[in-house]
């Protein structure tokens, strides 16, 4: 426990629930592979994802490809934050003041953000095109910024052991 | 438009260098590795890694372990590492934390473990 920590994270830490992850033999591992296989099948969804925005996979229509892609990753990600919020809770006042973790959070928080906001904005132009159209130049920013994001997210999340 | 990018950049770099780093595999001087050797104060018995405190020769230091399935593996059993129980931890002091290393081996009860 890091007592440098704000008081509700020392407290979540500390708490029963804290405890039973930390002392659990399968609790915690368990977690941390749900964590990476969920994050694996959210690469996927959002590699399909981006890519059509950003004009590959030229003869598929993109609007089912984006919408299907997207519903997928949103499926994802749920299960990669809730295994991700069992893995914080055994650490929390550690990992919160880990700055390369503030980092990754901040850069979730963006990457949820654009795409509710910019990202439903290129879904819905992406209606009135067919296959082979040509995609719109924000389509193809909100794709390429997309990817960039989670890939960072990504490699962050990686790094925070290192840090 | 490109200045203020690089800036950003630049500020995204530098952060890690400007908060407090704690805990990590990185933040540990593999260059200048220590023996501590003494009575085992505390012991938790805990994922993500098992933690014991011993009173070395110098100071108590805080001996990080590895995480609890592996250290059962290898029989390093929680009653290994009790408290009172004589070991020796070689390993690598933390360059954030004066007072704590991580193990790469320890000795105790006659049993040789590794921790990596």
């Amino acid at each position: 426990m890091n007592a440098a920590a704000p008081g509700f994270l020392v407290a979540l830490e500390t708490s029963e629930l804290g405890a039973l992850i930390r002392q659990s033999a399968w609790i915690y591992p368990t977690a941390n592979i749900t964590h990476v296989v969920a994050i694996v099948l959210f690469a996927g969804a959002i590699a399909v994802m981006d890519v059509r925005l950003m004009g590959g996979m030229a003869g598929s229509d993109p609007a089912r490809v984006v919408r299907g892609a997207r519903r997928a990753a949103v499926l994802a990600l749920i299960i990669v934050l809730l295994s991700g919020a069992v893995l914080f809770t055994a650490e929390a006042s550690h990992v919160a003041l880990n700055g390369i973790f503030q980092l990754k959070m901040a850069l979730i928080a963006f990457g949820i953000v654009h795409a509710f906001f910019v990202g439903n904005r290129a879904v819905r132009a992406l209606d009135a095109l067919g296959p082979q159209a040509p995609m719109p130049g924000f389509a193809r920013f909100a794709g390429a910024l997309s990817m960039l994001t989670w890939l960072g997210v990504v490699g962050l999340g990686r790094y925070i052991a290192y840090n | 438009m490109l200045k203020r990018l690089a800036l950003a950049a630049g500020l995204l770099a530098l952060w890690p260098a400007l908060l407090h780093a704690h805990h990590g595999w990185g933040s540990y001087d593999a260059k200048n590795p220590i023996t501590v050797t003494g009575k085992i104060l505390t012991s938790v018995y805990e994922n993500p890694h098992a933690t014991i405190t011993v009173q070395g020769a110098d100071k108590v230091w805080t001996v990080t372990l590895a995480p609890t399935s592996r250290m059962r593996n290898r029989g390093a059993l929680p009653e290994l590492v009790a408290v009172g129980t004589e070991i020796s931890a070689y390993g690598y002091p933390s360059t954030a934390d004066p007072g704590e290393m991580r193990a790469e081996r320890i000795t105790a009860g006659g049993k040789t473990i590794e921790m990596r």
